[in-house]
């Protein structure tokens, strides 16, 4: 017993001893006369002290430099401000988010994205905008339809689209017939079968497809509703549509028009060498108003867009999805909107960044910005006028489904390589997204 | 500056007293320890006992944890074919590249072994490259090195053959990932060769004089002699591959359909990307029985085949 408390003495000492070490360094920083204050290691003493935001976002290098540069901008104008960014692609981007978000590190500002703020927003993770004053520079409407529970997570700092972009000088040498504004999914499927017949060997019209997404286009295009609705309590995917769409891809696998599954798997979009289109393997390829101009950097002059295939009640979607949010750990939550403010309202902002993240929500920007406007800004442009027609609303993912998303991926990716027959992944994907359903309904 | 001076005295005179103390001969110990031993507490045997009991909660790390009871447990053994598939895998992984390792290692440790002028020289360069081998550096040039259009397969293209994705196809690799590790041997590889070294010369002696072949004396000498140092291995590399994580997640991401998905990666991916810790604990409560399950089969079976000099070669 007494060794025990002597133990605890002992680690109390060193505590304390911890503690001296720490305010001898706190004083020694501060200057001597305030000595009331020095254990607080002259935090509080003067307020307009610089602040470092943090801030994160992701994207292709381009945009990095343009945001580089967009904040090199904003601290020449707020000296007191200064910034440490960190920058990465999609994919890291958002493996990186979830342990930040789970150690209270979120940085002061990030990047949020339509098919991710629901998670972090129900989370707690994200603070509420609403107060950041924007009138005449985004209608209300728009603001309105993009809160969340009646709240604002995020400033919408673009209009997006998206699309599918395609290899016009290829298609265009090899005779094949350009896809068409507002084309259908039948002459989608009908330009694939076409083009393999023309393409070269080791070339394919089309990219196979195994998200989520991609399906969700064609079962919403022909009415039959999201897959994931009532904020992930309902789950709803239409086994007919289903069966008849990977059918499609699967006669596409055999007759190669999509190209083999260990490819397939190795493409990284903007990647010089593993993009699937700028690696020149496949003709087309998804695309954003955000992101095609980086794909128009690796193939200059030969990129062109068309929107996503329509079915009867349209295709695709037109609206803003990339948003500037706040962290709730955010030491300068002030600072952090000040900067959001600037960023979509004032002009030199805009001029600076660009088109790098679509079309800046604020029209005075983009009227001032179209003159200056390069090919392949004007392709993003082109992108959203293309889609906004028949565009459908943006269906993302509700919070808790991420597993859900994953495993789509991984079964119809076991489809691809023939191990699994599509009726079993119609099973299984329904009886897993069923399942979370059930568990979110129950939990009210 | 006052407020040390202020606290300074008062430490000062318990100081004094405490080591001044008669039976306080301890504590001068524990505090010499201390920056390990509170490293110790509050980093490692704290978040065990704390993962002991998230285990039995659902906890998202962002809202309170749930008692649960056991259903997390049962959850894992009964409906979740994700853990049977990872356990597949790590299974696999383990029963391959285990014994691929240690005999790669130890033929290389034996090569090194040799009387040559400038083995030093040879030893430092083969070491050399597993100073880095277990980084993300070397994960990421694996994925470069197979993938598609990777160096590996350019290579290939040079005599016409023409590669797979061997990374990107679920038939090779996992393959792929076994050969990563087997080449990451240097640690293993020292110590084979340090056990190698403490084998005394003149049993080789003695068996050549009796005219004992070179497989003979790698049989009857070598082996037994260095059945310690090869049970030491043995064990640190099951337990090793069973933690397998970098390159599963660097180079494959688990796929391509669940083929790498290795038991660390799904606890990862539970945790960290779907936001399911109490799940994730309790994964990582089976994986510590796991391998001690494995460790103490280990144990038990060594007495059958580990030689100890300082027995007198009785088995046990």
């Amino acid at each position: 017993m007494k060794q025990k408390t002597g133990w605890v003495k002992g680690l109390s000492l060193l505590m304390l001893a911890a503690t001296m070490v720490l305010t001898a360094c706190g004083s020694g920083g501060s200057s001597d006369s305030d000595s009331n204050t020095s254990t607080d290691s002259g935090s509080g003493g003067d307020s307009k002290a610089s602040v470092k935001l943090k801030i994160m976002w992701q994207g292709p290098d381009t945009r990095h430099q343009a945001m580089l540069k967009t904040q090199e901008l904003y601290t020449s104008k707020n000296p007191s401000i200064t910034f440490s960014p960190e920058y990465m692609a999609w994919d890291d981007y958002w493996k990186k988010l979830p342990t930040l978000a789970a150690s209270h590190s979120l940085p002061d500002v990030l990047h949020m994205d339509g098919a991710y703020i629901h998670e972090y927003a129900t989370r707690g993770t994200l603070e509420d905008l609403s107060d950041i004053d924007l009138t005449g520079v985004i209608d209300d409407k728009t603001l309105e339809n993009l809160k969340i529970d009646g709240k604002l997570y995020g400033i919408p700092i673009s209009r997006n689209a998206q699309g599918i972009a395609f290899n016009k000088e290829a298609l265009e040498a090899a005779g094949i017939e350009l896809p068409k504004k507002d084309w259908t999914w039948d002459e989608y499927f009908d330009f694939a079968r076409n083009a393999r017949a023309k393409l070269p060997d080791g070339v394919y019209p089309i990219n196979d497809s195994d998200t989520w997404d991609f399906y969700q286009y064609y079962q919403t295009s022909y009415g039959k509703g999201p897959i994931i609705q009532d904020d992930g309590k309902k789950f709803n995917l239409d086994k007919e549509l289903f069966m008849k769409f990977y059918g499609i891809f699967d006669e596409f696998r055999k007759s190669k028009i999509v190209p083999p599954a260990d490819m397939v798997s190795s493409f990284k979009e903007n990647d010089p060498q593993a993009d699937p289109m700028a690696s020149g393997k496949v003709m087309t390829r998804s695309a954003t108003v955000g992101s095609v101009g980086a794909l128009e950097q690796l193939m200059p002059g030969k990129v062109d867009v068309v929107n996503i295939p329509v079915g009867p009640e349209g295709g695709g979607w037109a609206q803003p999805t990339i948003f500037l949010s706040v962290s709730t750990d955010s030491k300068h939550k002030e600072e952090a909107k000040a900067f959001i403010k600037w960023f979509v309202t004032e002009k030199e902002a805009g001029l600076t960044y660009g088109m790098n993240f679509g079309i800046p929500i604020y029209d005075d920007i983009y009227e001032a910005l179209e003159p200056t406007l390069a090919p392949k800004d004007k392709l993003g442009n082109k992108l959203y006028d293309t889609a906004k027609d028949k565009a459908l609303p943006f269906y993302p993912a509700a919070a808790g489904w991420t597993e859900w998303v994953d495993n789509y991926k991984k079964t119809i990716d076991a489809v691809m390589f023939g191990q699994k027959s599509i009726e079993a992944a119609y099973n299984e994907i329904s009886k897993a997204g069923n399942a979370i359903a059930e568990k979110q309904s129950s939990k009210g | 500056m006052k407020a040390e001076a202020v606290i300074k005295p008062a430490v000062k005179q318990r100081m004094k007293k405490k080591l001044k103390g008669t039976n306080d001969n301890n504590l001068a110990g524990y505090l010499f320890i201390s920056p390990w031993l509170l490293g110790f507490l509050l980093l490692t045997a704290w978040p065990i006992i704390q993962s002991f009991y998230l285990s039995f909660t659902e906890y998202s790390l962002l809202e309170a944890p749930v008692w649960t009871g056991t259903q997390n447990y049962v959850n894992i053994f009964t409906n979740d074919s994700d853990f049977r598939t990872s356990l597949k895998v790590t299974f696999t992984f383990v029963l391959f590249s285990v014994p691929l390792k240690l005999f790669f290692s130890l033929m290389v440790a034996m090569l090194l072994n040799k009387n040559l002028k400038g083995i030093n020289f040879y030893r430092t360069a083969i070491y050399f490259p597993s100073l880095i081998g277990g980084s993300i550096a070397v994960a990421a040039l694996w994925r470069n090195m197979f993938n598609l259009n990777g160096y590996f397969n350019q290579v290939l293209a040079w005599f016409g053959i023409e590669g797979i994705g061997w990374i990107t196809n679920p038939h090779t690799s996992l393959g792929t990932l076994i050969l990563l590790n087997t080449w990451q041997f240097g640690s293993t590889m020292v110590i084979f060769l340090a056990g190698l070294k403490q084998i005394p010369a003149e049993l080789y002696e003695s068996a050549s004089v009796d005219g004992a072949s070179r497989l003979r004396k790698f049989v009857h000498i070598t082996l037994p002699m260095l059945s310690p140092v090869m049970f030491f291995n043995l064990v640190l590399g099951i337990i090793g591959s069973f933690q397998m994580f970098t390159s599963a997640f660097i180079i494959t991401q688990g796929g391509p359909i669940n083929s790498t998905y290795m038991y660390a990666l799904f606890l990862y991916e539970k945790a960290f990307k779907h936001y399911q810790m109490g799940y994730a604990s309790a994964l990582a409560w089976i994986l510590l029985v796991i391998v001690a399950l494995m460790t103490a089969i280990n144990f038990f079976v060594s007495r059958y085949w580990v030689f100890y000099e300082t027995d007198g070669g009785k088995q046990r």
